[in-house]
Parts: structure tokens; C-alpha cells; sequence
């Protein structure tokens, strides 16, 4: 083709990102296109409101002292300890605000594609079907990432910072290590939950009805099933009441109820297994017939 | 010229219907259009050589090269789908450079062949405006942007016509016929057989998942000989001139179009026919106002192809 090159080919001497960065051009787009939303922006902030008060109750059980008239009673709670990280992130806000994001910003990362059949370009490109799920996902994660682990963490250090010494990492040098291990949990599970509820249909509202839906009657569902056999293992049809269990164990509380907690991740995992399969089933699926 | 493009028995099945059925052939460079009705393979054959499908027998290689999964090959070619395949919310410019972030580019790379791909589009002006507010003509104009911005050495373009007006559809012709001119390979599909007429001779018919026939069109139409020619002659005589003519056997039919003054001749024997009208223009001194054949084209060729 050598002939054909100077009839005006542009020639490119720059170096091609390597085959592993592929997906992180999707992953930006639908990051950029989430902020380009109005509401998703005004709804961001206010996801950050948790994180707040829990820094300011850090702050506070510093300070009980200073603030004995406003903690009076309330010094439990206001105890820093594996269990304040395990209540921030798995507060029923936190779950309701990824929810609420997502709807806005997720919930069009396949619909839209299948809506505008812009699939077609994707893979007409140097890309494969993970690289596309995995540009995806990253959007995902990246929201729910900032949502879980990055005010955890932050958190974490604010604690240190206003305790002024290394006492509370001695006590539990294992906190960090949980935090990371369960809001990559919750990252995890939301991206599949997501993209999943994203590939199943092409009308982006339905998507968000459907991310709703689903997660709140799975809560609906296991109070009928408990009302009925009253037995604690109903829990494992809710999502939130699955991803609670999780969190004790991975805080090392105790749990709501006494159901094994591997049985609630078992649930989880085999949940995220199921959607990564029917998502590349799906993506495989995509050929029109005219 | 060695085939740039080479399918061997190409066969894909969606469930129990067929997409395409034992096809085999080599497109060189130059513009090769697939034509056919709706359904009859030529989008099944394109996602094939993309590689968004896989045929389920034989194979497809551009530069000798396998197809399906070879991301090499993605790079040195442009797809421009049929339908829209837009996110309405970005403009031109982010359009082109989210795409060609894909490729791997650096984002002034991107900005670089975005802006020169929108220039040969002409869309330059309008690249900061959301893509919901372009037209139609706008919008295949912007869908052959993000073909031919990474400058692939094969373009591949589906109906890239349909729906524009007759202005429009003059613009993309000169611009494929340019890709063409700047030794592209450019494989066009379309079901509208005017307008691959005014892009290229060079066709592949399908139908039915089959390729019906291939080549040039006035070539696929010498070897119809099963169907007469046609043959209008416009001439104020032109009664005069059928009543000559009816006597040759060569002559199997004659339909007079009173109206127009023509007298239209189906014949086996185009050159034989052609011979003696040259005779009787110059013998008797008729006068011949105009002649054509009405079937030398796809539409004619086609309809006799697949047996309408």
C-alpha cells in the first residue's frame, strides 16, 4: 500500500496507548457525560452530605469534651470504631444516593448505546466486548468509588489527624484493609447491577424504574417472606439487608441477623457471576437482521 | 491489482435465517458497491468484514490478514453504519475524538484529526453544536467524519445516501468518489440503484444471502441473454422506422409509444441491430432524435436477475 500512503494519508509517528488502557476512553466519556447533566451535579454534591456529618462527628468524638452539651447521651454513637465505618457504608443514604446517581448517570451506559446503535462503532474499532464492559464499568465504579471508599478513607485519616497519634491505626490496623475490601465489594456490586439493569432494555427510563424496582422489592420481598416462615434467612432475598451482612463481616460487628454472612456473599457473587455473563451474552447478541 | 479484501465461503445464520449463503469474493481497491434489497445480506456481510459478527462457515481476510478479533485490521478501517449511532448530547468535535481516543491517539492527535476529518466534511463550522441539532444531511456527513478520521486504507459504507436530499447525496458522491481518487478501497452499500449507478460500475449483487452476479453493470447485462434487449428510438418517423425494421428476425418485439413519438425494439442482437439502424439513417434519411436502453441498468438488471 505504499502508493497509496502518499496520496495523502496522514501518517502518525506518535506512540498508540497500549491494548490495556482501551476501555479508559469510554470511561471518561461517560464520566464527562454524567457532570454534563444539571441534576447529576446537584445531586452529587448533596451524596457528599453523609460524609460530612460523619467527618464533623469524627471531629466531635475528639472533642467530647468541648461539646458535652450538644453529645449528651449520644456518646455511643459517637464512638469511632469499626462499626462507625461499617454504618457509614452501609447507610440506607449512601445506598439510595448510588441508586439515585446511577439512574441519572449509569443507567444510559448500554441503553443508550443499544438506542442510538452506536454498539456498531465501538466494535468496528481496535476494541474488544470486555474492553467496551470494562469502559463501562469504570464509570460505575469510578461514582460509587467516591461515594464508599474515597470518605471512608478520608475518614480514616481525619480520625488520626484529630486524634493526633497512631493509636486508633494500632487498635485496628486492619480498618484501612476493610474499607478497601468492602467498597470495592459495593463498587463491584453496583457496577454489575448497573449494567445489567442498562442492558436490558433501550429505553433509559425503564432502566431506572428498573434499578429502583428491583432493589427495593427485594426488601419488600423478604419482609412478606418473613412475615410468612419468620425465619432470619429471608434476609438473603434482600439486597441491602445482603449487603449489610457483608459489611459486619468485613467490620468484624455483629450482624443484624444471625445468617451466616458468607451466605449473603454467596448471594451477591453469584448475583455480580450471573449479570457479568448475560451482559457478554448480550453484547455478543448484537447483530441486526435486516 | 491484488484483492484488498478477500471473503471465502462466507456463511452466517441468526438462528434458523439466513444472513448470507457461500459467498466468495475479492474487492481490489477502487469503489465496489454491494447491492440488494432489504434483507438480502449485504449489512450481514459488512459486520462481517468489521468484525462485529462472525460467519458461522468460511472466512474473510483484508491484506491477507484474518478479521474477527484482529484489532490490527480495525485500525486501517472505517465503518459508517446505517442508522445513527450518535450521542446526541455531544457535539461534532467530541463526537470525532472520543472515537478516535479508541484508536489509542493522544488527545491532541484526537483534536488534529477530528478538526481536519469535520474540514473534509465540511461540517468545521458547525463542530461546537450539539449533534441533535444537525440535519440529516449533517448527521451522514458527521457519520463519514468518524469513518475517515484515522485515515483507514478501507472504508466501509452503509447506505451512506439514504435519506439525503439531492444536494446532499451530490456532496457524499464527490467526497467517496475522492476517497476513491486517493486510492481508498471503498465498499458502498445500497438498495437504491441510481444512486450506485452515479458512484461506481463496479457492483456486486445479493440477494437472498447470494451473490446474483458481479461486475461491471453494462457487462452483467451483455451476458443476460436470455432477455432481449431494449432498444428506444425517438424520431418523428418512428412508424415509419418500425415498419423497416420489422422485417429483420433479429427484431422480436415492438411497442409504440405514440406520445412521445418513439418506438421502442426488443432484440437478441444488439450489434446486428444497431448496424442497420446506422443503414437506415443513412439510406432512407431518417431522422433520429434520440436512443436509449431503457434496461442497460441496474434496475433492469437486477429485476431480470432475480426473476421479477
Amino acid at each position: 500500500m505504499a502508493e497509496v500512503r502518499e496520496k495523502g494519508y496522514h501518517h502518525w509517528e506518535g506512540q498508540l496507548q497500549d491494548k490495556g488502557r482501551m476501555f479508559w476512553p469510554i470511561t471518561r466519556t461517560g464520566i464527562k457525560l454524567a457532570f454534563q447533566r444539571k441534576r447529576f451535579k446537584f445531586l452529587f454534591a448533596v451524596s457528599f452530605m453523609p460524609a460530612i456529618t460523619f467527618a464533623v462527628g469524627v471531629y466531635i468524638s475528639e472533642r467530647l469534651e468541648d461539646f458535652k452539651f450538644m453529645a449528651q447521651g449520644a456518646e455511643r454513637t459517637l464512638q469511632v470504631n469499626p462499626g462507625f465505618f461499617r454504618t457509614y457504608l452501609s447507610l440506607d443514604f449512601i445506598f439510595f444516593m448510588i441508586l439515585l446517581l446511577m439512574a441519572l448517570g449509569g443507567a444510559g451506559l448500554i441503553a443508550d448505546d443499544f438506542r442510538h446503535k452506536a454498539i456498531q462503532l465501538y466494535f468496528a474499532r481496535p476494541l474488544t466486548r470486555l474492553d467496551y464492559l470494562l469502559g463501562k464499568a469504570g464509570v460505575v465504579m469510578f461514582f460509587v468509588g467516591l461515594l464508599t471508599l474515597v470518605p471512608a478513607l478520608i475518614l480514616f485519616l481525619l480520625k488520626l489527624l484529630f486524634s493526633g497519634s497512631f493509636k486508633f491505626f494500632l487498635d485496628y490496623p486492619w480498618l484501612p484493609l476493610s474499607i478497601i475490601i468492602y467498597s470495592a465489594f459495593l463498587m463491584v456490586f453496583f457496577t454489575c447491577y448497573v449494567l445489567l439493569a442498562s442492558s436490558v432494555s433501550k429505553n433509559r427510563n425503564y432502566v431506572i424504574a428498573l434499578i429502583f424496582a428491583v432493589y427495593y422489592l427485594s426488601e419488600i420481598a423478604r419482609g412478606i417472606f418473613y412475615v410468612i416462615f419468620r425465619s432470619p434467612y429471608s434476609i438473603l432475598l434482600s439486597i441491602p439487608g445482603n449487603l449489610q451482612q457483608v459489611a459486619a463481616a468485613v467490620f468484624q460487628v455483629k450482624p443484624a441477623l444471625a445468617v451466616p454472612w458468607y451466605l449473603s456473599f454467596l448471594v451477591l457473587s453469584a448475583f455480580c457471576l450471573l449479570s457479568f455473563f448475560f451482559l457478554r451474552r448480550k453484547l455478543r447478541g448484537v447483530e441486526v437482521i435486516r | 491489482m491484488s484483492a484488498v479484501i478477500e471473503a471465502r465461503n462466507l456463511s452466517r445464520w441468526y438462528g434458523n435465517v439466513l444472513g448470507i449463503s457461500e459467498i466468495t469474493l475479492d474487492i481490489e481497491p477502487g469503489i465496489t458497491a454491494l447491492l440488494g434489497p432489504n434483507g438480502a445480506g449485504k449489512s450481514t456481510f459488512m459486520k462481517i468484514i468489521t468484525g462485529q459478527l462472525k460467519a458461522n462457515i468460511g472466512q474473510v481476510r483484508i491484506f491477507g490478514q484474518p478479521v474477527w478479533n484482529n484489532r490490527h485490521i480495525f485500525r486501517r478501517l472505517g465503518f459508517c453504519p446505517e442508522s445513527d449511532a450518535f450521542y446526541e448530547e455531544l457535539n461534532g468535535l467530541e463526537f470525532l475524538t472520543g472515537l478516535l481516543s479508541l484508536y489509542g491517539y493522544d488527545r491532541k492527535e484526537c483534536l488534529d484529526r477530528a478538526n481536519r476529518a469535520l474540514e473534509l466534511v465540511e461540517l468545521k463550522d458547525v463542530s461546537r453544536r450539539p449533534i441533535r441539532s444537525y440535519s440529516r444531511g449533517m448527521r451522514q456527513r458527521i457519520k463519514i467524519a468518524q469513518t475517515i478520521a484515522h485515515d483507514p486504507e478501507i472504508l466501509i459504507l452503509d447506505e451512506p445516501l439514504s435519506g439525503l436530499d439531492p444536494l446532499g447525496k451530490r456532496r457524499i458522491i464527490r467526497l467517496i468518489k475522492e476517497f476513491r481518487d486517493a486510492g481508498k478501497t471503498v465498499v458502498v452499500s445500497s438498495h437504491v440503484l441510481p444512486e450506485v449507478e452515479a458512484l461506481t460500475s463496479e457492483i456486486i449483487l445479493i440477494h437472498n444471502g447470494k451473490i446474483l452476479a458481479r461486475g461491471d453493470i453494462h457487462f452483467i447485462r451483455e451476458l443476460l441473454d436470455s432477455h432481449p434487449h431494449m432498444i428506444r428510438v425517438k424520431s418523428p418517423q418512428y412508424r415509419e422506422l418500425a415498419r423497416l425494421l420489422a422485417a429483420e428476425e433479429y427484431v422480436l418485439n415492438i411497442t409504440f409509444e405514440p406520445e412521445a413519438s418513439a418506438v421502442v425494439f426488443e432484440t437478441h442482437h444488439r450489434d446486428r441491430f444497431f448496424n442497420r439502424l446506422n443503414e437506415l439513417v443513412l439510406d432512407p434519411g431518417l431522422d433520429l432524435e434520440e436512443i436509449t436502453s431503457p434496461d442497460d441498468n441496474l434496475q433492469a438488471v437486477f429485476d431480470y436477475l432475480v426473476g421479477r
